[in-house]
């Protein structure tokens, strides 16, 4: 066998092994069910941390907006139609920075009425979130099956809520995964602003202890916030207006005291749940309160308008 | 010429076979994740992972909130057991580690009050050296 046609058999044999390995990536991206993506890296080692390293440079959760809406309703608080973004303002959002961060807004208006059994609102609402989805380039996170399966459960509570909040999940691995997240923490930032709004209004007129609670909780979650943000500060006139915005809130926060006392937890092994036991108290002031509640209707103001 | 070409093809070849075998490494991870995060727990919306090496540790801050059940997921690689995580409160007091528990997959946690923690998670390097570490955070949503 001369050396030639060594070559031109492994010629042959590595175009096929190519065109079969090509072959099955793109049958796989039409079969699974997750986005093919998850390979790209896009972490941030923090050098600076010793032995530690962060999620994208920080790793940072932000409460989901639908805590705050089964709060609401377990408070036996009436609907209000008031605390949900009108629809109408939506034509207005022609920036990504706009659609993106209403993108949160409407995911925590959408949790809310659905909560409450608002079907025929939440229809809309989930229309107006699959629009801006596709205007911001991330449909896939509420294709066409999602859309399915969102209208056969749309009086179904528990299933929905499992199906938006997946679908925000997505979009947020999505965002993160393309280099995008300048997006994706809009997206955090508009569903946390929202639900913290619902809270600081409904405290205005309802005196409900576990309200009050929650919104002082919101101090961590507000800083965590503030991290994941930063990175974009200079990104646009906006990025910068929202973060001052968010840190002059963070100053109201800080003067809330959360008292905390650690208890040892119990465990249920069978169960595999342990009970965290330790307990904590927060004390806000009606002053700190109604600063807060200002404050934070002007950064929904700013988002919204 | 001949030579040039083979070469290409074959690096072509290997970089291929090595995307397709990370791609299908990780999407186990995350079937892994996403078979525990099922009704009644619902997705916080988020989805945290970090490449880590040997002794690296992922960190990440939390606030739990007084009156709900969490449930917390972690995994690499395709197999279950390879993530040794902790949870600690602002104080630094251990309040879980799943070391204890043959490094279960999941746990859920019933809050009592509000509490601020930091997850700590890495890799078992008796398991696994390196690789992807995926983690997810649902809630009860009837607790």
């Amino acid at each position: 066998m001369t050396l030639n046609l060594v070559i031109k058999r492994i010629l042959i044999f590595s175009i096929t092994v190519v065109l079969f390995q090509s072959f099955f990536s793109c049958q796989n991206k039409q079969t699974t069910t997750e986005d093919k993506i998850e390979a790209q890296v896009d972490q941030q080692i923090d050098s600076n941390a010793t032995q530690v390293i962060m999620f994208n440079g920080a790793l940072f959760s932000i409460p989901s907006p639908y805590q705050i809406s089964l709060l609401i309703k377990k408070e036996k608080i009436d609907f209000n139609e008031e605390m949900i973004n009108p629809l109408q303002n939506t034509s207005n959002y022609t920036s990504n920075f706009k659609k993106a961060i209403n993108l949160g807004v409407l995911g925590s208006d959408l949790a809310y009425l659905n909560i409450y059994e608002q079907t025929p609102t939440a229809i809309k609402y989930f229309s107006r979130i699959k629009a801006l989805s596709q205007e911001l380039d991330i449909s896939s996170c509420f294709d066409k099956k999602i859309i399915e399966r969102v209208d056969k459960n749309m009086g179904n509570q528990d299933s929905l809520l499992v199906i938006i909040s997946n679908s925000y999940r997505k979009a947020d691995k999505f965002l993160k995964e393309n280099n995008r997240n300048d997006l994706g923490v809009l997206i955090l930032t508009g569903g946390f602003i929202e639900s913290l709004y619902s809270i600081t209004q409904l405290s205005a007129n309802i005196k409900d202890q576990e309200l009050l609670y929650r919104i002082g909780e919101q101090k961590n979650p507000l800083e965590n916030l503030i991290k994941i943000i930063s990175p974009y500060y200079n990104q646009s006139d906006d990025y910068s207006k929202l973060s001052d915005m968010l840190i002059d809130l963070a100053y109201d926060f800080d003067g809330i005291d959360i008292n905390y006392t650690y208890e040892k937890p119990t465990v249920d092994v069978k169960n595999k749940l342990t009970v965290i036991n330790s307990k904590s108290k927060v004390v806000v002031s009606d002053a700190q309160l109604t600063t807060i509640r200002e404050k934070v209707s002007k950064i929904r103001d700013f988002i919204i308008e | 010429m001949m030579r040039k070409i083979l070469i290409v093809l074959v690096f072509l070849t290997g970089f291929i076979g090595l995307s397709n075998v990370t791609t299908a490494q990780v999407d186990k991870t995350v079937n892994l994740c996403t078979k525990y995060l099922v009704p009644p727990y619902i997705s916080d919306g988020q989805q945290y992972k970090a490449l880590l090496n040997e002794d690296e540790i992922a960190e990440f801050h939390i606030t739990f909130f007084g009156g709900s059940v969490y449930r917390i997921i972690a995994a690499s690689g395709t197999t279950e057991g390879n993530v040794v995580f902790r949870i600690y409160d602002k104080e630094r007091n251990l309040l879980f580690t799943n070391a204890d528990y043959d490094n279960s997959t999941y746990w859920d946690f019933k809050f009592s009050s509000t509490i601020d923690c930091i997850i700590e998670a890495q890799l078992d390097n008796d398991n696994l050296q390196s690789g992807y570490l995926l983690m997810l955070v649902g809630f009860k949503q009837n607790n």
